[in-house]
This record gives structure tokens, sequence and C-alpha cells, in this order.
């Protein structure tokens, strides 16, 4: 998969996204795990490959969205699985020690108080939080005591629990369009006139949810110059019985006056709400704020990313072909860079893509439902560890 | 004046009716001392009250002038006179002991934020207690609390620390601790413990920021924080090449006091008048402020100048950071720049002014949430949005 990623032979977030999520879960399957630290053995295992996986594509950030998700999971269930365990062992204890009552304040601590403690820290940090410290690791001693079949039924319960759901966010990630698509009907009403750039199949999936339950609204398609996707959604959208206007990408200022709202597909959505989108989506955006006209993104979660913007880890734009531009042959002589009088002072350049900030967008839909940018913190602490920002492996095993 | 929950005023108002029942005194306190403002340091002559928050930090950090130092002086005079406020409860004469002055030991390193010095002073109460039970005992930090507050209205990390201590108290008491005597050393364990959890933040509000310096950029800052002057020395440890452009900070002139810290530090510094700021704002590439609180909007309240930098800073598109730990998140939602109690600071010109001359001397402003980008706490980097949403998940 490294190899198609180089070549860049998997094109689209999404099944970029599931393919690294397939791969990662079969990584996992395939790890042996030793007895103690099986966490920390699979979390280096899927940072190995990981790395790899985002240095082959540094530009489709979701491959390090997926990666760092399934990081995630991999902690969440490891410490679910403890806490299960602990509580046990707790309850256990009390029961046979119900007569050393004054023993060290470990055993004492409730089950209660343990799985408390134990759901606070599975959360990222906050304020109801930031007094206390972890009683977990204190009573963590206690769990290496217990036997070893114990232990050897946890490993297998805990790489179990981590296919599992990583076999959910597969799930997720295939299915993203339809949970998005549900929520057409609540944001585009009859008679309304939607304004669209390019073709993302997120954007074609929402209007013909819409229009399945009945809604009749036109739309205007913005042909994305330099690929022309456009056309292609502008066909569809026909194919469908929309009533649909082509218009070139200059043409966006001239005609949002006309438009109730834009809806558009994005390729990332950064930690600060802010979109990197195909080139172009910035005018667009920018001709919305001026005609105060919400501006709506969908977005799968797949594509949340936990960086910001200004991280030198993100790369922010790729430069494509200049043959999407011109023709080969066509000024050649003022592109000849073989001839020997120095650089030529003809230059094409084809950034594939437009970073939108947070303050221009009205609307994130996701398939968690809708929310404003400056929202998108909370799915990302939802998601994402704080540790895995930065996948790399250390020389230290654990956490 | 403050937004507070109907709580909080129902309780204000039973203490001041039980208080002069059963208190056991040494210095008789006057009958009036309840109603007068408990502020250390009134100036009868020109009848205005000082902040005690805002000395405190021009005594930290900023420039000391002549006229303050005989205010300070004065104040310390008064404040051995009156010998602070009883808290314990009646019954035990013979115990001087005062949260205030265990408060303002506290206050007066420079190094310890002002939540800190609260907290530690509400674990002193702790242990200074004699109560047997956590009702009792919760009784009594909120006493000591309530007073705290009210002998410095003007601080809000002050306020927020109590408040978030007595909600932790609240909460351990809830949890199954089989024995009175372990959940309150606990409670004293992590009160102590606290002023490391407070340098811990700036040290990961300083982390967190690392990514947002890079080589070659001019960065605005204003005022004297303690955790923005970690960032930039950490940013400076890292070989990171930047450049700092610093505010006098009137009438502190705390950024001299900054720019001194940095030159140290070999970083290039330049100092400017307030006034420069728009002059100078194309050439910044982002502003870093520190913050006194930060309000349920998700605005901040910081020193007299950071409304202004900011408007300055988002009509031309630069980002405005604050970095501020994540105790001080306030419950106050200010709608205008008079919304919030006065905290007052007297301003030395240099020349006599005229008695009938009205001066502003108030020592703060309100910056609202939509002219800043982004907020660095020890919680991560977060927009101004997750501030209200994280109150309503500790208080409701």
């Amino acid at each position: 998969m490294v190899a198609h990623g180089r070549q860049c032979k998997i094109e689209g977030s999404q099944a970029t996204a599931r393919q690294t999520a397939e791969l990662l879960r079969s990584v996992i399957s395939q790890q042996r795990v030793p007895y103690t630290n099986q966490a920390g053995a699979l979390i280096d295992a899927v940072k190995a490959v990981g790395e790899q996986l985002i240095a082959a594509n540094p530009v489709e950030l979701a491959v390090g969205n997926i990666v760092r998700r399934v990081l995630h999971i991999i902690r969440e269930e490891d410490l679910s699985l403890t806490t299960a365990a602990i509580g046990e062992l707790n309850l256990s204890a009390v029961s046979d020690d119900e007569n050393d009552d004054d023993r060290d304040g470990n055993t004492t601590l409730s089950a209660a108080a343990v799985a408390a403690a134990a759901r606070s820290t599975l959360r990222p940090p906050s304020l109801q939080t930031l007094l206390e410290d972890t009683p977990v690791s204190a009573a963590v001693p206690q769990t290496s005591s217990s036997g070893a079949a114990d232990k050897s039924s946890r490993s297998r319960k805990l790489k179990h629990d981590v296919i599992e759901a990583v076999n959910e966010l597969i799930q997720d990630i295939v299915t993203c369009h339809e949970q998005i698509a549900e929520q057409a009907v609540e944001h585009i009403h009859q008679n309304e006139v939607i304004l669209t750039l390019g073709s993302s199949r997120t954007v074609s999936e929402f209007l013909f949810a819409a229009k399945e339950k009945k809604r009749s609204f036109r739309v205007f398609v913005a042909e994305g110059a330099p690929r022309y996707q456009g056309h292609l959604l502008a066909k569809e959208l026909v194919a469908r019985g929309l009533q649909t206007t082509l218009i070139t990408d200059s043409a966006v200022f001239a005609m949002i006056s006309r438009v109730n709202m834009v809806i558009v597909g994005a390729h990332a959505v950064m930690a600060n709400g802010g979109v990197i989108a195909p080139v172009g989506m910035n005018l667009v955006a920018l001709a919305a704020q001026k005609h105060a006209v919400p501006f709506v993104v969908l977005a799968g979660s797949h594509k949340l990313c936990p960086l910001y913007p200004h991280n030198p880890e993100v790369l922010l734009n790729e430069l494509r072909s200049p043959s999407e531009l011109l023709d080969f042959g066509e000024f050649s002589d003022c592109m000849d860079f073989g001839s020997g009088s120095g650089s030529p002072l003809l230059h094409v350049v084809n950034p594939a893509f437009d970073y939108v900030p947070p303050k221009l967008v009205s609307l994130f839909i996701t398939d968690a439902g809708g929310h404003n940018p400056s929202y998108m913190y909370r799915l990302i602490a939802d998601y994402y560890s704080a540790d895995d920002l930065v996948v790399q492996r250390r020389a230290i095993a654990g956490n | 004046m403050w937004h507070r929950s109907a709580s909080f005023i129902l309780d204000k108002n039973q203490n001041d009716t039980v208080y002069p029942a059963d208190s056991v005194t040494l210095t008789p306190p006057p009958p009036s001392s309840i109603s007068t403002p408990q502020n250390p340091n009134p100036n009868l002559n020109r009848n205005m009250s000082m902040s005690a928050y805002y000395q405190t930090r021009a005594a930290h950090h900023g420039v000391v002038t002549s006229d303050w130092l005989a205010q300070s002086q004065e104040a310390a005079t008064r404040a051995v006179a009156t010998g602070g406020q009883e808290i314990v409860d009646g019954g035990k004469s013979g115990r001087a002991f005062s949260v205030i002055d265990e408060f303002n030991n506290w206050r007066k390193q420079p190094d310890l934020a002002e939540a800190v010095a609260a907290i530690r002073a509400l674990a002193a109460v702790i242990r200074n207690s004699e109560a047997k039970t956590m009702m009792e005992l919760e009784i009594e930090l909120k006493k000591a609390s309530d007073s705290l507050k009210s002998w410095d209205t003007t601080s809000i990390s002050l306020t927020a620390g109590c408040d978030l201590f007595m909600r932790y108290v609240t909460r351990t008491s809830a949890l199954e601790y089989e024995d009175f005597n372990s959940a309150r050393s606990r409670l004293i364990e992590r009160a102590e413990k606290f002023g490391e959890i407070s340098y811990k933040a700036r040290k990961i509000i300083a982390m967190l920021s690392q990514d947002f310096i890079f080589d070659g950029c001019t960065i605005l800052v204003h005022g004297f924080s303690r955790v923005v002057m970690e960032v930039l020395k950490m940013a400076a440890q890292n070989k990171k090449l930047f450049r700092v452009l610093c505010t006098e900070g009137r009438p502190d002139r705390s950024g001299l006091r900054l720019a001194n810290e940095l030159a140290k530090l070999d970083v290039p510094v330049k100092l400017l008048i307030d006034s420069a700021v728009a002059y100078t704002m194309d050439e910044v590439d982002m502003v870093f402020v520190g913050a006194d609180g930060v309000v349920e909007s998700g605005g901040i309240i910081n020193m007299m100048g950071t409304y202004q930098i900011a408007l300055v800073a988002h009509s031309m598109n630069k980002p405005v950071y604050v970095a501020a730990e994540s105790y001080k998140f306030a419950r106050l939602y200010p709608l205008d720049q008079k919304d919030m109690g006065p905290a007052l600071r007297p301003i030395d010109f240099g020349v006599p002014i005229p008695s009938k001359v009205e001066v502003e001397t108030s020592a703060r402003d309100y910056t609202p949430p939509q002219y800043l980008t982004l907020l660095f706490t020890d919680l991560g980097v977060l927009t101004p949005s997750v501030v209200s949403d994280e109150l309503i998940q500790l208080y409701l």
C-alpha cells in the first residue's frame, strides 16, 4: 500500500482512509503481543507502519487521521480493560478482607471511586480533573500480582476489542456519505438556489438525498478549473432531474447574489476549523461572506485533522502538473528549460488546494451532525489523543 | 457588578449576618469593618481605593515609582495594625490564624500565581481546622474562601482559584472516602500539589505554542505575563530566530521589565510606547498576550491596552494568541467594559494634575472573543468557545 500511496494510485480521501484502516487492522491482528504492556507493543507497531504511510503520501491528511484514530482506539480499549480488571479486583478484595479496614489506602478505595477516576482519565484534560491525580496508577501493582491465566485472557481480549473498534471505524468511513446525506432535508428548503464548486461525492449524495425527499431546488455548478470536474457533476445532477446552471469560477462573484446557500466538500478540516479545499474555494467563501450567503462544508469525520495549519508537518498545498493548464507543445518555446540561456521567463503553477479560514465557514456538516467551526475542537478531543499528534516512534516502549 | 448565581448571593448574605455573633478575636474588629470594603489599602487622601491585585502585580513586575512606594509603606503598616480577620469558628481563643495573612504571604513570591497562593492559603485553613466532619470542613472553607474573595474583589484568578478548589472539595467529599482523616489529608496533599500543577501548566502552554512561532517571525507582546515569558524563553532555548516588539505598558511600565528579561536571553527586542502599536502593526506576524482572567464568553480580561491592540490586530488580520492557564477560567460574562468591578490603579503623570481634572485609572479592560484567534491553555490549544464548555462541565 505504501507503493500505491507514493504513486497516488488511490484517489480520494475516503478510499485512502478505508485502505489505511484495513491495513492497520491486519497489522494489529498479526502483531504478537507480550504479556505485559500489550497496548504499548500495539501502539509501537501501528506507529511504525503509520510513519511510513504518512511519509509516502503527506498531502493526503486522511492517512494521518486514521493512524491517529487507531492509536486512540488502542489507548481507550486498554484503559477500559484495565479499569474493569481493577474494579473486579477491588470488589473481590473488599469482600474478602472486610475486617482489615485500616490497610493501606489503595484497597479502601471503593470500585465506584476507581471507576470515576478512570472515566476521568479517558477524557481529555479538563478543569474538573485539574486537581486530581490518577489513583489508577497506584492500583496497578495490584493487577501485576494476579494470576497468569487472568493475564492471557486479557491480552486476547485487548486485541479482540481493538479489532472490533477498528471494524466499527471502517464501517463509519464507508457509510459517511449516507449519514451526511440524511441531514440534507434539514438544510435544503423548497425553491432554493445552491452553489457548489467542482465535484465532490459527498455533495452529490447530499443533493440527491434532498431531491429524493421531493425538495425542488436549483444548483449552480462552478466548473472548477483546471480539472473541470464541475462538468461531470452537472451531468450527474441533470441525470437525476435537477435544474442545473454551469458557470466559470470567475463568474462566482457575479452570480452569488442570486444564491441562497453554498454547499461544498473539503479535502481536510484542520483543528482550528479551517478548511483545505480544492483550489478556487477561498474565492467562493469570500464571495459568500460579502453577500451574507451561508457557506456550508460537508466533511466525513475521517477528514478531521487534529493538527493546526501552522504545523510544519502539514503540507497545505500540492503543485500538480502544468499540463493541466497548457497542453504539451503549446508555449514550448517559452518554457524550454533545456536551452542554455538560463531559466525561462514563463512559469506555470498549478496548486491543487486552497485554505479557507474558519471565520468564513458558517457550518460544518459531518457524520456526527452539524457544528460551527469553533466547536471542532470537541470532535477532535473525542476522536484523538493528545499523545498521538506526533506519529513517530520513540526509543522507549509504552504510551 | 459581579455576575453570580443566586446561591452565591444567598450564602454571602447569611455569612454577613452570622459572622458577628461567632467570632472571638484578639483585636476587636470595629463593627463597621464588615460593611466597608475589605480593601487593604484605602487611600483616604484622594478618596480612591487601589486594587490590591494590580498593586501586587506592579510589585512583582513593574518599575517602582516613588509615590507608589509611599502608598505601599502605608499599606504595610496599616495591615500590621489591623491584624486581618478571624475566620475560625468561635470558641478557640488564643489562635490568631488568618487566611488573608496566609494568602498575602504566599502572594509575595513573584513566581507564584494568584490562584496557587489562594489554594495554598485554603490548604492552610484545612490544616489548622479542628472540624470533625466533611460538612464542617466545607463550611469553614466556604467562609475562608468568601473572605478571601471579598478582601480583594478585583482579582479574577483569586476568585476562580477559590471556586475551583471549593468545587473539588465538594466533589471529593462526595466520593466514598470512609475515613475523614484520609480525605482531609488527601485534600491538603492535592492543594499543595497545585503549585506544581500550575508550574507544569506553564510548561505545557510553552510547548504547545512552539509550533506557532516560526523562524523569522515578529511577535508583539503586551504587559508582563509569566506565561508568555515562559513561551518566549522556550522558543529562545529551541534556537528559534524571532524578534519581539514590546509595548511599554503604562502605568506599570511592566514592558520595560519584560524587555530586560528578553535582552538577557539574547532575543532582539524593540520597545514601543503604547500609542505606537498601530504604527508598527504591519510588520508584526502575531500578537501574544497573557490573561488575568478568561471569561465565559471566551474573551479575556487583561492589562489596560489589550483591547486596543486586539482591535488593531484584527483590523489588519493579524492573529491574537492568548496564553492562560485553565484555572483562570471564571464565571463572569461582561457585556461591556464597565460591567466588571472597578480595579483602580493611580497613575503618576510626573507633573501635578489640577484636582478638577479626572483621571481614568482603571487597570484592566475586557477583550471580546471575536478579536482573539486562539487560546493556549494547559488543556490544549483551544478556540474561545471552549471556555464556556469547560465551565459548564465543572459547575453544572
